[in-house]
């Protein structure tokens, strides 16, 4: 064994050792859903009234996204 | 007359939003006219699959708002219509389409939000998997370690974006207060993981996200740990080690 592979060697093997590794489980911050069951076969009753005899597609288009995007600046990175 | 055939595939056409007025002669049109008949199954099949979508990729809509996402959705399935039955994994093409979608181009972060939502909801339904634990390696003598190889579990993956997604996702959540995000916050290297009934993901640095690349790319734990020590020398092999460890981003030795 070289040297380096000697300390990856014992940097692997440490990081085995410490509480870190050991401990399964999350004591980091970190982000995520919660899913609810599979929808297979999920339809959407309501378009099924009768009373929906356009598809929609006649809409006035929708030019401006209405949503929490405004929260988002300096969309400089396109532009440039 | 239409073949059958020809006829299912004109009726396909049709709920996808190019009109087929062949499909009209066929159709009965007594009391309703054969035109309001058949768009009764587009409206259907377009409001089915945009929730579809809304409910896979709840940070893109909330970015963009109901109105655009509806519009985008249904421009979405007219060239993507579903290849299986499972609504939740339909989707797949969102996030290359909103890459290369005019409307949203004002929003360049979109896509790659559609792939962090896309790799949430992939992770979520991945199903129970048992990940690698330090006890696992405890048999293999250190010597030997550094020419093991690890896998990633299945759902997992990591999103490599010029963008600040984590601030992003959450300055779209439900409960996110009124601060803004700087996209000049830059890059980000994340790593989307399956959970206890749902999924997460957790920022990496580059120098760890380099590691667990080449790892999944099939490099033995000295060759990741070389490419990892390359992009950057203070790169800490023994606490990123643990922490992958401890988060779960390998799949049980088999």
């Amino acid at each position: 064994m070289n040297s380096s592979r000697i300390a990856i060697a014992a940097a692997l093997a440490a990081a085995l050792a410490t509480p870190a590794a050991q401990a399964q489980g999350m004591t980091e911050k970190c982000y995520g859903i919660a899913k609810a069951g599979r929808n297979d076969c999920q339809t959407d009753h309501s378009s099924c009234a009768g009373t929906s005899k356009k598809d929609g597609q006649t809409d006035a288009w929708v030019a401006v996204p209405k949503g929490s995007c405004e929260k988002i600046v300096g969309g400089k990175l396109t532009s440039s | 007359m239409l073949a059958l055939r020809e006829l299912q595939a004109a009726f396909a056409d049709h709920l996808a939003g190019r009109d087929r007025v062949d499909l009209l002669a066929l159709v009965s049109g007594d009391s309703i006219p054969a035109a309001a008949r058949i768009a009764v199954h587009r409206h259907h099949l377009g409001q089915s699959l945009s929730a579809a979508l809304a409910a896979t990729f709840p940070t893109v809509r909330a970015l963009v708002g109901e109105d655009f996402f509806g519009r985008m959705a249904r421009d979405f399935l007219a060239g993507f219509l579903p290849t299986q039955p499972v609504l939740a994994e339909y989707g797949a093409d969102l996030a290359s389409f909103i890459a290369t979608y005019g409307p949203a181009a004002g929003l360049p972060y979109l896509a790659d939000i559609a792939r962090l939502d896309w790799a949430l909801n992939v992770a979520a339904y991945a199903g129970p998997v048992r990940r690698l634990t330090a006890a696992d390696l405890s048999a293999v003598s250190s010597e030997r370690l550094p020419a093991h190889h690890l896998a990633l579990p299945p759902g997992t993956c990591l999103i490599d974006s010029p963008f600040p997604l984590p601030d992003i996702w959450r300055a779209s959540q439900p409960d996110a207060g009124e601060g803004v995000v700087d996209l000049a916050a830059g890059r980000c290297r994340l790593v989307v993981l399956p959970g206890s009934a749902g999924a997460f993901f957790v920022s990496l640095s580059n120098p760890e996200a380099d590691f667990v690349a080449a790892l999944a790319a099939g490099s033995s734990l000295e060759e990741a740990a070389g490419v990892a020590f390359a992009a950057d020398a203070t790169f800490d092999l023994s606490k990123t080690f643990a922490r992958l460890i401890r988060l779960g981003t390998f799949a049980a030795l088999r």
